[in-house]
Protein backbone atom coordinates (compact mmCIF):
# COMPACT_ATOMS: atom_id res chain seq x y z
CA UNK A 1 0.00 0.00 0.00
CA UNK A 2 3.14 2.29 -0.35
CA UNK A 3 2.44 3.15 -3.90
CA UNK A 4 -1.06 4.42 -2.81
CA UNK A 5 0.76 6.60 0.18
CA UNK A 6 3.23 7.80 -1.99
CA UNK A 7 0.84 8.85 -4.85
CA UNK A 8 -1.10 11.14 -2.78
CA UNK A 9 1.72 12.76 -0.39
CA UNK A 10 3.62 13.45 -3.85
CA UNK A 11 0.33 14.91 -4.89
CA UNK A 12 0.23 17.15 -1.75
CA UNK A 13 3.64 18.11 -1.81
CA UNK A 14 3.23 18.95 -5.44
CA UNK A 15 0.44 21.34 -4.76
CA UNK A 16 2.30 22.92 -1.77
CA UNK A 17 5.10 23.76 -4.17
CA UNK A 18 2.67 25.34 -6.37
CA UNK A 19 0.81 27.18 -3.43
CA UNK A 20 3.63 28.77 -2.54
CA UNK A 21 5.09 29.93 -6.14
CA UNK A 22 1.43 31.48 -6.29
CA UNK A 23 1.28 32.98 -3.29
CA UNK A 24 4.92 34.62 -4.07
CA UNK A 25 3.89 35.33 -7.98
CA UNK A 26 0.68 37.40 -7.34
CA UNK A 27 1.58 38.95 -3.81
CA UNK A 28 -0.53 36.76 -2.07
CA UNK A 29 -3.59 36.55 -3.77
CA UNK A 30 -6.09 34.87 -0.75
CA UNK A 31 -8.20 32.80 -2.79
CA UNK A 32 -5.82 30.85 -4.70
CA UNK A 33 -3.17 30.67 -2.22
CA UNK A 34 -5.06 29.04 0.54
CA UNK A 35 -6.97 26.35 -1.79
CA UNK A 36 -3.41 25.57 -3.70
CA UNK A 37 -2.08 25.43 0.10
CA UNK A 38 -5.66 23.29 0.92
CA UNK A 39 -5.06 20.69 -1.71
CA UNK A 40 -1.33 20.14 -0.76
CA UNK A 41 -3.09 19.28 2.57
CA UNK A 42 -5.79 16.84 0.94
CA UNK A 43 -2.91 14.93 -0.47
CA UNK A 44 -0.80 14.86 2.13
CA UNK A 45 -3.81 13.85 4.44
CA UNK A 46 -4.61 11.08 2.81
CA UNK A 47 -1.48 9.82 1.95
CA UNK A 48 -0.28 10.09 5.31
CA UNK A 49 -3.37 7.95 6.68
CA UNK A 50 -2.83 5.71 3.62
CA UNK A 51 0.78 5.51 5.03
CA UNK A 52 -0.15 4.29 8.27
CA UNK A 53 -2.59 1.73 7.49
CA UNK A 54 0.51 0.45 5.04
CA UNK A 55 2.13 -0.46 8.37
CA UNK A 56 -1.04 -1.80 10.26
CA UNK A 57 -2.09 -4.23 7.18
CA UNK A 58 1.60 -5.36 6.21
CA UNK A 59 2.28 -6.56 2.80
CA UNK A 60 -1.13 -7.54 0.74
CA UNK A 61 -1.17 -9.69 -2.67
CA UNK A 62 -2.08 -6.55 -4.68
CA UNK A 63 1.47 -5.29 -3.71
CA UNK A 64 2.90 -7.88 -5.69
CA UNK A 65 2.98 -8.62 -9.55
CA UNK A 66 3.37 -12.41 -8.61
CA UNK A 67 0.06 -12.74 -6.76
CA UNK A 68 -2.68 -15.02 -7.73
CA UNK A 69 -6.08 -14.01 -7.27
CA UNK A 70 -7.11 -16.54 -4.74
CA UNK A 71 -4.41 -15.07 -2.46
CA UNK A 72 -7.13 -11.89 -2.01
CA UNK A 73 -9.92 -14.08 -0.92
CA UNK A 74 -11.75 -13.91 2.10
CA UNK A 75 -13.73 -11.39 4.18
CA UNK A 76 -13.24 -7.94 2.92
CA UNK A 77 -15.17 -5.78 5.48
CA UNK A 78 -18.52 -5.22 6.55
CA UNK A 79 -21.12 -4.80 3.49
CA UNK A 80 -24.69 -3.84 3.45
CA UNK A 81 -26.22 -6.80 0.86
CA UNK A 82 -29.22 -4.26 0.32
CA UNK A 83 -30.42 -1.40 2.59
CA UNK A 84 -33.71 0.38 1.61
CA UNK A 85 -32.72 3.39 3.96
CA UNK A 86 -30.10 5.19 1.78
CA UNK A 87 -33.15 5.17 -0.51
CA UNK A 88 -35.44 7.18 2.23
CA UNK A 89 -32.98 9.10 3.79
CA UNK A 90 -32.09 10.55 -0.01
CA UNK A 91 -35.94 11.40 -0.71
CA UNK A 92 -35.85 12.91 2.68
CA UNK A 93 -33.47 15.39 1.63
CA UNK A 94 -34.88 15.55 -1.75
CA UNK A 95 -38.01 16.82 0.21
CA UNK A 96 -35.89 19.19 2.79
CA UNK A 97 -34.21 20.72 -0.62
CA UNK A 98 -37.59 21.11 -2.41
CA UNK A 99 -39.27 22.49 1.08
CA UNK A 100 -36.81 25.47 0.82
CA UNK A 101 -37.71 26.10 -2.77
CA UNK A 102 -41.69 25.93 -2.47
CA UNK A 103 -43.19 25.77 0.75
CA UNK A 104 -41.09 25.86 4.24
CA UNK A 105 -44.02 22.95 6.14
CA UNK A 106 -42.69 20.50 3.58
CA UNK A 107 -39.19 21.26 4.94
CA UNK A 108 -40.46 20.04 8.65
CA UNK A 109 -41.90 16.72 7.32
CA UNK A 110 -38.65 15.82 5.37
CA UNK A 111 -36.61 16.73 8.67
CA UNK A 112 -38.71 14.43 10.40
CA UNK A 113 -38.55 11.46 7.77
CA UNK A 114 -34.67 12.26 8.08
CA UNK A 115 -34.06 11.20 11.45
CA UNK A 116 -36.47 8.10 10.38
CA UNK A 117 -34.25 7.06 7.99
CA UNK A 118 -31.12 7.44 10.00
CA UNK A 119 -31.79 5.66 12.82
CA UNK A 120 -32.82 2.91 10.67
CA UNK A 121 -29.68 3.25 8.80
CA UNK A 122 -27.27 3.58 11.48
CA UNK A 123 -29.37 0.47 13.65
CA UNK A 124 -29.91 -1.90 10.84
CA UNK A 125 -27.07 -4.35 11.47
CA UNK A 126 -27.92 -3.84 15.23
CA UNK A 127 -31.65 -4.98 15.71
CA UNK A 128 -33.88 -7.75 14.41
CA UNK A 129 -32.48 -10.30 12.65
CA UNK A 130 -28.65 -8.72 13.06
CA UNK A 131 -28.72 -8.32 16.52
CA UNK A 132 -26.04 -9.36 18.50
CA UNK B 1 -11.97 0.51 4.80
CA UNK B 2 -14.01 2.63 6.37
CA UNK B 3 -11.73 4.38 7.55
CA UNK B 4 -9.94 4.71 4.30
CA UNK B 5 -13.38 6.03 2.75
CA UNK B 6 -13.82 8.12 5.78
CA UNK B 7 -10.31 10.19 5.51
CA UNK B 8 -11.30 10.26 2.07
CA UNK B 9 -14.19 11.76 2.31
CA UNK B 10 -12.62 14.06 5.37
CA UNK B 11 -10.52 15.59 2.88
CA UNK B 12 -13.06 16.72 0.77
CA UNK B 13 -14.50 18.61 3.67
CA UNK B 14 -10.98 20.41 3.80
CA UNK B 15 -11.62 21.32 0.53
CA UNK B 16 -15.24 22.85 2.03
CA UNK B 17 -13.47 24.88 4.26
CA UNK B 18 -10.65 26.01 2.29
CA UNK B 19 -13.47 27.70 0.04
CA UNK B 20 -14.57 29.52 3.34
CA UNK B 21 -11.24 30.40 4.16
CA UNK B 22 -10.50 32.04 1.03
CA UNK B 23 -13.89 33.62 1.27
CA UNK B 24 -12.43 34.95 4.42
CA UNK B 25 -9.65 36.23 3.21
CA UNK B 26 -10.35 38.01 0.09
CA UNK B 27 -12.89 39.93 2.29
CA UNK B 28 -10.35 40.60 4.48
CA UNK B 29 -8.20 41.92 2.10
CA UNK B 30 -10.69 44.47 -0.13
CA UNK B 31 -12.16 46.03 3.22
CA UNK B 32 -9.48 45.86 5.78
CA UNK B 33 -11.23 49.25 7.87
CA UNK B 34 -14.38 47.46 8.23
CA UNK B 35 -12.21 44.12 9.40
CA UNK B 36 -10.07 46.93 12.30
CA UNK B 37 -13.65 48.25 13.46
CA UNK B 38 -15.36 44.94 13.48
CA UNK B 39 -12.87 42.71 14.95
CA UNK B 40 -12.34 44.92 17.99
CA UNK B 41 -15.95 44.10 19.22
CA UNK B 42 -14.97 40.11 19.34
CA UNK B 43 -14.14 38.56 23.17
CA UNK B 44 -11.13 36.55 22.75
CA UNK B 45 -10.92 35.70 26.28
CA UNK B 46 -14.53 33.86 25.62
CA UNK B 47 -13.52 32.56 22.71
CA UNK B 48 -10.20 30.91 23.89
CA UNK B 49 -12.29 28.98 26.66
CA UNK B 50 -14.73 28.04 24.05
CA UNK B 51 -11.87 26.66 22.01
CA UNK B 52 -9.60 24.72 25.43
CA UNK B 53 -12.87 22.86 25.69
CA UNK B 54 -13.23 21.39 22.15
CA UNK B 55 -10.36 20.95 21.78
CA UNK B 56 -10.08 19.04 25.49
CA UNK B 57 -13.16 17.22 24.13
CA UNK B 58 -10.49 15.19 21.78
CA UNK B 59 -8.57 13.74 24.10
CA UNK B 60 -11.27 12.54 25.52
CA UNK B 61 -12.74 11.26 22.65
CA UNK B 62 -9.41 9.89 21.96
CA UNK B 63 -9.75 8.23 25.18
CA UNK B 64 -12.83 6.50 24.33
CA UNK B 65 -11.42 4.97 20.89
CA UNK B 66 -8.65 3.56 23.10
CA UNK B 67 -11.66 1.98 25.07
CA UNK B 68 -13.33 0.82 22.08
CA UNK B 69 -10.20 -0.71 20.67
CA UNK B 70 -9.83 -2.43 23.51
CA UNK B 71 -13.79 -3.74 23.04
CA UNK B 72 -14.72 -2.59 25.96
CA UNK B 73 -18.29 -0.56 26.12
CA UNK B 74 -18.73 0.27 29.87
CA UNK B 75 -16.98 1.06 32.54
CA UNK B 76 -15.73 -1.88 35.03
CA UNK B 77 -15.38 0.40 37.98
CA UNK B 78 -17.73 3.05 39.95
CA UNK B 79 -18.32 6.56 37.82
CA UNK B 80 -15.39 8.65 39.70
CA UNK B 81 -13.04 6.02 38.72
CA UNK B 82 -11.94 7.67 34.98
CA UNK B 83 -9.40 5.21 34.90
CA UNK B 84 -11.83 2.37 33.94
CA UNK B 85 -14.02 4.37 31.75
CA UNK B 86 -15.36 1.92 28.38
CA UNK B 87 -16.06 3.86 24.94
CA UNK B 88 -19.70 5.38 26.38
CA UNK B 89 -18.58 7.23 29.51
CA UNK B 90 -15.81 8.81 27.48
CA UNK B 91 -18.02 9.32 24.67
CA UNK B 92 -21.00 11.01 26.72
CA UNK B 93 -18.21 13.24 28.23
CA UNK B 94 -17.17 14.58 24.63
CA UNK B 95 -20.70 14.86 23.83
CA UNK B 96 -21.10 16.98 26.78
CA UNK B 97 -17.81 19.14 26.20
CA UNK B 98 -19.26 19.43 22.38
CA UNK B 99 -22.23 20.92 23.55
CA UNK B 100 -20.87 23.40 26.04
CA UNK B 101 -18.95 24.82 22.38
CA UNK B 102 -22.10 24.95 20.65
CA UNK B 103 -23.92 26.29 23.47
CA UNK B 104 -20.83 28.97 24.31
CA UNK B 105 -21.05 29.72 20.74
CA UNK B 106 -24.67 30.46 20.57
CA UNK B 107 -24.04 33.10 23.34
CA UNK B 108 -21.24 34.37 21.66
CA UNK B 109 -23.46 34.92 18.51
CA UNK B 110 -26.13 37.12 20.53
CA UNK B 111 -23.47 39.19 22.36
CA UNK B 112 -21.90 39.84 18.97
CA UNK B 113 -25.76 40.27 17.64
CA UNK B 114 -26.41 43.16 20.37
CA UNK B 115 -23.19 45.06 19.17
CA UNK B 116 -24.97 44.91 15.72
CA UNK B 117 -22.84 42.49 14.28
CA UNK B 118 -24.69 40.31 12.12
CA UNK B 119 -25.21 38.27 9.15
CA UNK B 120 -26.89 40.71 6.87
CA UNK B 121 -25.06 43.73 8.25
CA UNK B 122 -21.63 44.09 6.26
CA UNK B 123 -19.21 41.54 4.57
CA UNK B 124 -17.56 41.45 8.36
CA UNK B 125 -20.75 39.93 9.92
CA UNK B 126 -21.22 37.93 6.74
CA UNK B 127 -17.96 36.09 6.76
CA UNK B 128 -17.90 35.48 10.55
CA UNK B 129 -21.07 33.68 10.37
CA UNK B 130 -20.43 31.94 7.46
CA UNK B 131 -16.99 30.37 8.51
CA UNK B 132 -17.95 30.01 12.48
CA UNK B 133 -22.12 28.87 11.57
CA UNK B 134 -20.57 26.05 8.85
CA UNK B 135 -18.51 24.76 11.65
CA UNK B 136 -20.44 24.65 14.20
CA UNK B 137 -23.12 23.05 11.99
CA UNK B 138 -20.20 20.46 11.74
CA UNK B 139 -20.05 20.00 15.60
CA UNK B 140 -23.49 19.58 15.83
CA UNK B 141 -23.63 16.74 13.02
CA UNK B 142 -20.50 15.23 14.91
CA UNK B 143 -22.65 15.24 18.45
CA UNK B 144 -25.79 13.56 16.48
CA UNK B 145 -22.88 10.92 15.61
CA UNK B 146 -21.49 10.05 19.37
CA UNK B 147 -25.30 9.61 19.99
CA UNK B 148 -25.84 6.91 17.43
CA UNK B 149 -22.33 5.64 18.30
CA UNK B 150 -23.50 5.45 21.79
CA UNK B 151 -26.84 4.10 20.94
CA UNK B 152 -24.81 1.25 19.00
CA UNK B 153 -22.97 0.27 21.89
CA UNK B 154 -26.55 0.10 23.92
CA UNK B 155 -27.98 -2.35 21.32
CA UNK B 156 -24.58 -4.21 21.35
CA UNK B 157 -25.22 -7.74 23.31
CA UNK B 158 -21.28 -8.03 22.22
CA UNK B 159 -19.08 -5.35 21.78
CA UNK B 160 -17.52 -6.06 18.43
CA UNK B 161 -15.31 -4.88 15.59
CA UNK B 162 -18.89 -3.49 13.90
CA UNK B 163 -19.13 -1.02 16.48
CA UNK B 164 -15.42 0.05 17.19
CA UNK B 165 -14.96 0.91 13.53
CA UNK B 166 -17.91 3.24 13.95
CA UNK B 167 -16.37 4.79 17.06
CA UNK B 168 -13.12 4.93 15.19
CA UNK B 169 -14.14 6.52 12.45
CA UNK B 170 -16.69 9.13 14.01
CA UNK B 171 -13.67 10.12 16.50
CA UNK B 172 -11.81 10.97 12.91
CA UNK B 173 -14.57 13.19 11.76
CA UNK B 174 -14.19 14.84 15.36
CA UNK B 175 -10.54 16.05 15.24
CA UNK B 176 -10.71 16.88 12.04
CA UNK B 177 -13.41 19.29 13.29
CA UNK B 178 -11.50 20.04 15.53
CA UNK B 179 -8.55 21.08 13.99
CA UNK B 180 -10.84 23.13 11.23
CA UNK B 181 -11.96 25.37 14.68
CA UNK B 182 -8.16 25.80 15.72
CA UNK B 183 -7.21 27.31 12.29
CA UNK B 184 -10.70 29.28 12.23
CA UNK B 185 -9.29 30.44 15.65
CA UNK B 186 -6.03 31.40 14.84
CA UNK B 187 -7.58 33.01 11.79
CA UNK B 188 -10.47 34.58 13.38
CA UNK B 189 -9.83 35.67 16.84
CA UNK B 190 -5.54 36.11 16.66
CA UNK B 191 -4.82 36.82 13.27
CA UNK B 192 -8.33 39.37 12.98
Amino acid sequence: MKIESWLFVGLGIFFLIVSAVYTVVTHFEPAGSLALLLVGGLGVMIGTYLGFTARRVGSRPEDRSDAEVHEGAGEQGHFSPWSWWPLVLGLSCAGGFLGLAVGFWITFVAAGLAIVALVGWVFEYSRGDHAH
Amino acid sequence: MVSVGTVVWLSSELMFFAGLFAMYFTLRSTSGELWAAETSKLNFPYALVNTIVLVASSFTCQMGVFAAERLQPRRTGGLLRFTRWGMVEWYVLTFLMGSFFVAGQATEYTMLTSEHVTLDANAYGSSFYITTGFHGLHVIGGLIAFLFIIGRAFAAKRFGHFEATSAIVTSYYWHFVDVVWIGLFLVIYVLK
